[in-house]
């Protein structure tokens, strides 16, 4: 029971976070289709922007959340050796912990 | 004598295995549009999470500083190998994406008839090649 309901609630957040990072995304394409290849000013200038920077960290974080989710069941279906699959477990977690706070730390810790 | 005893014995037991795919039909086997699409959706999502570092790294460096970004503008969009990587990343966010957004009409119920998987899978692909050709024709 408990399992189950972990694996709906694994199965919204997968794909709430699917459609938070594509609204991201259609975003930040929008505006470099419209805007053309961003000089260093303009890019840095829109990385200063708070709501710009809340837009991305979300984004992020939703996609390593997006990615613990989908690496985790999809490494069983090929990997069969415990060990192997350990370590590729391993490097999952490890991989999004850094995301989400190697991302914090640049959009809001750098300089 | 004893032939004659084991011989239906031995008949029962060498049944017929059906399996999905034998080894000798691999080579020939062509994985439905639907299928492709599928493992398709699964392998740029591996590669854009094992690529989420790399991607950070850039970020980090073309925001550090003016120097940061010509930096990075003259190391990685410079680089004719790093760019294809990194056009190879685009198509992969732009088909992941595609691709899901399928995957959760699917998720609904709609779209499972086999005409329909089919053309949507074809669809999934002409679209996030063509997004991604026009990502890259803007901002070559």
């Amino acid at each position: 029971m408990a399992a189950a309901s972990k694996f709906v609630s694994e199965w919204w957040l997968q794909r709430i976070s699917a459609v938070l990072v594509t609204a991201y995304v259609f975003l930040v394409l929008g505006l470099l289709l419209v805007n053309g290849t961003p000089n260093a000013m303009q890019w840095q200038a829109l990385f200063a922007n708070t709501g710009f920077k809340l837009a991305t960290l979300l984004a992020i974080l939703a996609t390593a959340y997006h990615g613990l989710v989908g690496a985790m069941h999809v490494w069983p279906d090929y990997v069969k050796n415990r060990a192997v699959l350990a370590v590729l477990n391993a490097y999952t977690w490890l991989a999004s912990a850094a995301v989400a706070l190697w991302s914090v730390y640049i959009l809001f810790g750098m300089k | 004598m004893s032939e004659n005893i084991s011989a239906p014995l031995a008949k029962t037991r060498a049944r017929p295995v059906f399996r999905n795919i034998g080894f000798a039909e691999l080579a020939n086997y062509r994985l439905p549009i639907p299928g492709v699409a599928s493992i398709v959706h699964r392998i740029t999502g591996i590669a854009l999470f094992v690529c989420l570092l790399f991607l950070l790294a850039m970020l980090q460096m073309s925001l550090k500083s003016e120097a940061g970004f010509e930096a990075f503008r003259n190391i990685v969009w410079a680089n004719p190998f790093a760019k294809i990587v990194l056009i190879g990343l685009l198509f992969a966010i732009t088909y992941h994406m595609i691709a899901g957004l399928r995957h959760m009409v699917q998720d609904t119920n709609a779209w499972l008839d086999l005409p329909t998987a089919r053309a949507t899978a074809f669809a999934v692909f002409a679209l996030s090649l063509l997004v991604t050709a026009l990502i890259v024709w803007r901002l070559w």
